[in-house]
């Protein structure tokens, strides 16, 4: 098992091509040794830690891993990003135009969220079966704040009905309203047959992070499912971190904030002293 | 290339930058205008969060007041006296709009006021300036017109706290100077603007300036109010890019040679009714956007 894990790591990047017959010897063997149900799962990622440097537009990891198949199982990919409370609103046309009339803030969302699966969810399992995983967006039972309100007559749907500042479960509606506006902006996204795998034995999937992907710590779960029912999970860690130059500038923009705004000033001042030199002087 | 902005935490092709600069810095030098008024909303259109832009143009708009006011001060150009007291008014007026900025983006209705006062004031000064200078190329094309009165004195005039503003040749009330100051620095840091488009024409019709200072003096105290901008902004919220507004500049600056340039080429109120219509096409733009059903009626914003 040691070696198996040890194996697919090395292999980070193009895992298929990399000594095929080792591999394949390690994987029957250790069949044999684990005939016995729970079933083992390894999990890795092409890159455990992203930096977003100045040159940083979006990247493409590789989720990869091996399973102990067989024919006709599935397995479902999680990828989470750090919790952030978000304010979702609403607009209705006013004298003409279209103005916010309504905020509610969802409360410690995850800032990214994105399921891979070898096939559709809903033919995976049942919705119990994936609520009791705690997978898929119902299972996330995210909760809202009701703000300042237009009347709340749901005319966007999934308007909220609290009173104004008590917590409440979303329904499914209003979780569906914040789904679409997240997968909106690339942060949530919902990939059915998107793992590929070989031989019941190995799977891969492309996650692909946008411009816009929030920093912080993201959990990967990789869970394995036969005949409907979860029977293992793996999960990995992996964290997004400003590096760099773009993390230097975002620092001292918020911790200096003072010392950054006159240093823009002066940064100003003296950029358009050297233009107008320039343009003197041609 | 993409580069990262760090503060506006998106990445942008370097190339639309630099030309998004060179665009704005050519018709800026071509009408003489700063150009934030066209800079912001087309930063907010490529995706630049509407704080950041708003914020980060103030940023901008430092650096070119600062290399085109020089120009002005070696040709004397620039009442300083006046200057000094619309940048008090501007600078009490900036740090209201500041914190107003703040309140309206924490009930999420910043974009609708930063589109609104685009409509309005864009709407307002380019239907003046078009037919202003369809006014004058029909005048010029009739030879023996008569001239109107250069100096008109009314209630304004009567206002307390006379002082005398020897380079203007003016001698009228301090409160004048200091409200329309403010005015426009409430503006300046609402919309992202220097507020030129605004402050050059109440220079010359409410304060009966000459108009050969009214440019020069209205960029000197456009300098300290967007300085105050960068500032409070950068204290207040942490939307200040100057990594965005130093990539701006190279290509303004660039541009802005090649617009002087060409602005040779065309006379004045032909120059003049350009603008006007370039103004009247933003505000239209913005104005259109705000009738049309948006395609998703919610919308999410990450808090921190």
């Amino acid at each position: 098992m040691i070696r198996l894990s040890a194996l697919i790591c090395m292999a980070k990047g193009n895992i298929f091509a990399v000594s095929g017959a080792v591999f394949l010897a390690g994987i029957m063997l250790f069949s044999v040794l684990a005939s016995a149900a729970p079933t083992r799962l390894v999990a890795d990622l092409s890159e455990s830690h992203v930096d977003i440097t100045s040159d940083y537009h979006g990247t493409e990891l590789l989720l990869f891993g091996a399973y102990e198949g067989q024919p006709g199982d599935d397995l479902i990919l999680e990828v989470r990003g750090p919790a952030s409370d978000i304010a979702q609103r609403r607009k209705e046309q006013r004298a003409g135009i279209w103005v916010n009339v309504e905020t509610w803030v969802w409360q410690q969302v995850p800032s990214f969220y994105h399921i891979f699966a070898t096939r559709q969810l809903d033919e995976i399992a049942t919705r119990d079966a994936l609520m009791n995983v705690g997978i898929g967006r119902s299972a996330l039972e995210l909760k809202l704040v009701a703000g300042e309100s237009g009347g709340g007559n749901g005319h966007g749907g999934g308007a909220p009905t609290a009173t104004n500042g008590a917590i409440i479960v979303g329904t499914e509606a209003q979780t569906a309203d914040l789904d679409r506006n997240m997968q909106g902006i690339g942060l949530w996204a919902k990939q059915e047959n998107a793992i590929s795998t070989q031989q019941d034995m190995l799977f891969r999937a492309n996650l692909a992070l946008p411009s816009n992907v929030p920093s912080g710590d993201y959990k990967i779960r990789v869970v394995h499912f036969r005949g409907g029912v979860a029977i293992s999970e793996r999960t990995t860690d992996m964290n997004v971190r400003k590096a760099g130059l773009s993390a230097l500038i975002y620092r001292f923009a918020h911790e200096y904030s003072v010392f950054y705004g006159l240093f823009a000033i002066v940064f100003a001042v003296a950029s358009g002293w050297l233009a107008a030199a320039a343009f003197r002087r041609s | 290339m993409y580069i990262y902005l760090p503060i506006a935490e998106v990445s942008m092709h370097i190339g639309i930058i630099i030309g998004l600069g060179g665009g704005v810095g050519f018709l800026s030098g071509l009408f003489g205008v700063g150009g934030g008024f066209l800079m912001t909303p087309l930063l907010i259109f490529f995706g630049i969060p509407p704080a950041v832009a708003v914020a980060t143009e103030a940023n901008q708009i430092v650096a070119s007041s600062v290399s085109g006011v020089l120009a002005h001060m070696r040709r004397g150009n620039v009442d300083f006296k006046m200057g000094g007291i619309l940048m008090i008014g501007g600078v009490i007026g900036s740090s209201l709009g500041v914190v107003l900025f703040k309140f309206l983006q924490s009930i999420g209705q910043i974009d609708l006021v930063i589109s609104l006062s685009y409509v309005v004031f864009l709407g307002i000064i380019g239907a003046l300036m078009l037919t202003e200078s369809v006014r004058t190329i029909i005048r010029s094309r009739r030879p023996g017109a008569v001239r109107g009165k250069l100096h008109q004195h009314n209630w304004l005039h009567g206002l307390p706290l006379k002082m005398r503003f020897r380079r203007s040749k003016l001698y009228i009330s301090a409160i004048l100077p200091l409200t329309i100051g403010a005015f426009v620095g409430i503006l300046a840091a609402i919309m992202g603007v220097g507020g030129g488009f605004i402050m050059v024409p109440a220079m010359i019709y409410l304060l009966g300036m000459p108009t050969s200072v009214v440019v020069g003096t209205s960029l000197f105290q456009i300098i300290f109010v967007t300085a105050n901008v960068t500032l409070l902004q950068s204290i207040q919220t942490q939307t200040v890019d100057f990594v965005l507004a130093g990539l701006l500049l190279f290509g303004a600056v660039i541009g802005a040679q090649f617009g002087s340039r060409a602005g040779v080429l065309l006379r004045g109120e032909q120059l003049r009714g350009l603008l006007a219509l370039l103004v009247l096409g933003v505000c239209a733009k913005i104005g259109y956007d705000l009738i049309i059903r948006p395609e998703d009626l919610l919308s999410v914003e990450l808090l921190r």
